[in-house]
């Protein structure tokens, strides 16, 4: 991806039908500095448009804690997009 | 933050079957007056259609992380001595043990509480997904949106 000197590098996790979307289960981009989980979920939406149709029934994660779209990323941060969970 | 945890509680995420018998030994002791314990099986059907068999996946890491969060809730919720969770992924089939929690305590209240409360809070929260293979197809099952952190203005970092 990007290039510039303003990036961070972070890890993102896709699970169940996203990861059927998006073709993959794991990506590592890197980002804007200051960007937020929702401006990355925009980038993958971007590519795979299927995803606007999930993004009201997804919830964000940041290192393995639920976390608002408004957070903003660090370097080295382990994103992931969970659909409803649907364990037991 | 998850608060500290006694040390015989037991969380399991695994490819092979459940063993219910060890995990129920497992929590059992000396101070116990009751163990009380959940078995969440694969049932052959869902809304009418007959199902062949479940495929989960998890997010391991975090699924350990809120499935130890679960314990420490009821740690602080219910007077119990022990708890253990299992959770089984990959291909099960019909009959089969998805979910085992097993709890003991001094008296029985606390325990049937504790229990229920488990298997409630891990449906809601803990990052796993089961699809369902049908005759005709498959689809991930309906499940639950955990609660999130709300959208808030943000603060600049102090750095």
């Amino acid at each position: 991806m990007a290039t510039a000197s303003n990036t961070i590098p972070i890890k993102v996790l896709f699970f169940g039908r996203l990861k059927e979307i998006v073709g993959r289960s794991e990506d590592s981009p890197a980002v804007a500095e200051g960007a937020s989980i929702e401006d990355l979920f925009s980038t993958y939406r971007a590519s795979h448009p299927e995803l606007a149709n999930y993004r009201s029934s997804l919830v964000a994660s940041r290192n393995q804690e639920f976390a608002a779209w408004s957070t903003p990323l660090r370097a080295g941060d382990e994103v992931a997009f969970l659909p409803p969970v649907s364990g037991g | 933050m998850p608060r500290t945890q006694p040390t015989e509680d037991l969380f399991q995420l695994i490819r092979d079957p459940i063993e219910h018998a060890a995990l129920v030994a497992h929590v059992r002791g000396p101070g116990d007056g009751a163990v009380v314990t959940f078995d969440g099986c694969v049932r052959n059907q869902s809304h009418g259609r007959r199902t062949l068999y479940l495929d989960y996946e998890a997010y391991e890491s975090m699924a350990l992380t809120k499935i130890r969060e679960i314990a420490s809730e009821i740690h602080e919720k219910f007077t119990v001595n022990r708890v253990a969770i299992a959770h089984r992924l990959g291909r099960l089939e019909i009959g089969e043990t998805s979910v085992f929690i097993a709890v003991s305590a001094p008296h029985r209240p606390a325990a049937f509480d504790a229990c229920r409360y488990a298997i409630d809070t891990l449906k809601r929260t803990v990052p796993i997904w089961k699809k369902e293979y049908f005759e005709d197809g498959a689809v991930w099952a309906d499940g639950e949106l955990p609660p999130a952190p709300p959208d808030a203005p943000i603060a600049k970092p102090a750095s």
